[in-house]
């Protein structure tokens, strides 16, 4: 009985667990040029924030990242996130889909 | 009315200064931008910024003393990311020769265009071209004036650069002033800055920052003239040292400044500045 119990829940986490990795976002780390101060760190955030399917930004001004996590089934092109640093006003210097949050 | 619209404008400055020193107190790290002198940086592409500010200017000589108030709104709106239009509409407070007014002074039209900029980690350099124009909505009739009735257009060249711990700026500007009315037409005036900033404390985003500012504003002012003639007492140059503060946090700024006449070179009794203060209350949408 306890062998079948453990079988089972075996089975059931194979089963759960790439459902929850497929439900976590896309999480993208931006390399941003030009970030040097927090409040003209501000026009990145309410750009970014924009785009469809973000879901949550963290800035770190002093690395000159911004890490990008989607909402579950969304993605960030790069060309989308380009536009938007440019827009507000800084260069993005590089782009890449980072491990799970 | 005038009074209580005297004591209204007084009033609000020494509210807004307090906030600031509240703020600035209660903030363990604390300052950014320049205070007098204008920068490059422009507000993001669809960015709003709004601004209440207050100054207050004392100058005095052997024909007295001289006070203005000022509160100002203004509002900045980003075209590009590069290319951003102001206005600014100030409601000014002048004490003259025993006499004094309250009313709205002239209001101006600002652009600033960012042509150049280099983007590295952690830092932006930039300059950009400022255009201002200023219309004559203040009243020039009474006295002492509070418009000068005329239209000027001031240009500028503006450089500056942002690191994560010093802020260097330089400008260049120069004012165009038309004929008033009365024949009168202030002379032409112009600006030279340099600055220095330092962020002691290198905070993050989401936390309060602080940028502490040494200014040096060189202001040279020509000889008014009136109906084609020079007006004695009138123009000479003024160089001030300015300490400044501009304290942040996320998307809400204030900035607030001295400056302090230490070398000068002005035509006859033309009075001397004692003092320029500014506060400035910023909010980016």
């Amino acid at each position: 009985m306890k062998r079948i119990f453990a079988t089972a829940c075996f089975a059931v986490m194979l089963f759960i667990l790439p459902m929850t990795a497929f439900a976590d976002g896309h999480v993208y780390r931006l390399r941003v040029d030009g970030l040097a101060c927090p409040f003209c760190a501000y026009g990145v955030e309410k750009k970014l924030s924009s785009v469809k399917g973000v879901e949550k930004l963290t800035l770190d001004i002093d690395a000159g990242h911004v890490t990008v996590t989607m909402a579950p089934g969304a993605a960030l092109d790069e060309a989308v996130a380009r536009k938007a640093i440019s827009e507000a006003g800084f260069t993005l210097r590089g782009f890449e889909q980072t491990e799970k949050p | 009315m005038i009074a209580t619209a005297r004591r209204c404008v007084g009033w609000l400055g020494i509210a807004i200064l307090f906030a600031a020193g509240v703020a600035g107190l209660a903030s363990p790290t604390a300052a950014h931008n320049p205070i007098f002198a204008p920068g490059p940086h422009v507000a993001y592409q669809g960015g709003v910024e709004v601004s209440l500010g207050y100054t207050k200017a004392r100058a005095s000589g052997a024909g007295g003393t001289e006070t203005e108030q000022q509160l100002e709104i203004s509002a900045e709106y980003g075209l590009t990311a590069d290319w951003t239009v102001e206005f600014e509409a100030p409601f000014v407070d002048k004490a003259q020769d025993g006499k004094s007014r309250t009313g709205l002074g002239d209001m101006a039209l600002r652009s600033r265009f960012r042509f150049w900029r280099l983007d590295a980690p952690g830092a932006q350099t930039s300059a950009a071209l400022l255009a201002q124009i200023k219309l004559p909505t203040g009243d020039d009739d009474g006295d002492p004036r509070l418009g000068s009735g005329s239209t000027d257009v001031l240009g500028g060249l503006l450089f500056g650069h942002e690191g994560r711990r010093w802020y260097f700026n330089a400008a260049a500007r120069y004012r165009y002033n038309t004929e008033g009315e009365g024949g009168l037409g202030k002379g032409d005036r112009q600006f030279l800055d340099l600055v220095v900033g330092v962020r002691p404390v290198l905070s993050g985003y989401l936390e309060p920052d602080t940028v502490l500012f040494l200014e040096l504003n060189w202001e040279n002012a020509g000889r008014d003239r009136r109906n084609g003639a020079d007006v004695q007492n009138t123009g000479g140059w003024e160089l001030f040292l300015s300490p400044g503060v501009f304290w942040t946090w996320r998307n809400v700024a204030i900035r607030a400044g001295a400056q302090v006449p230490v070398a000068g070179n002005l035509e006859g009794t033309n009075p001397e500045s004692d003092y320029r203060l500014k506060l400035e209350l910023k909010y980016q949408f």
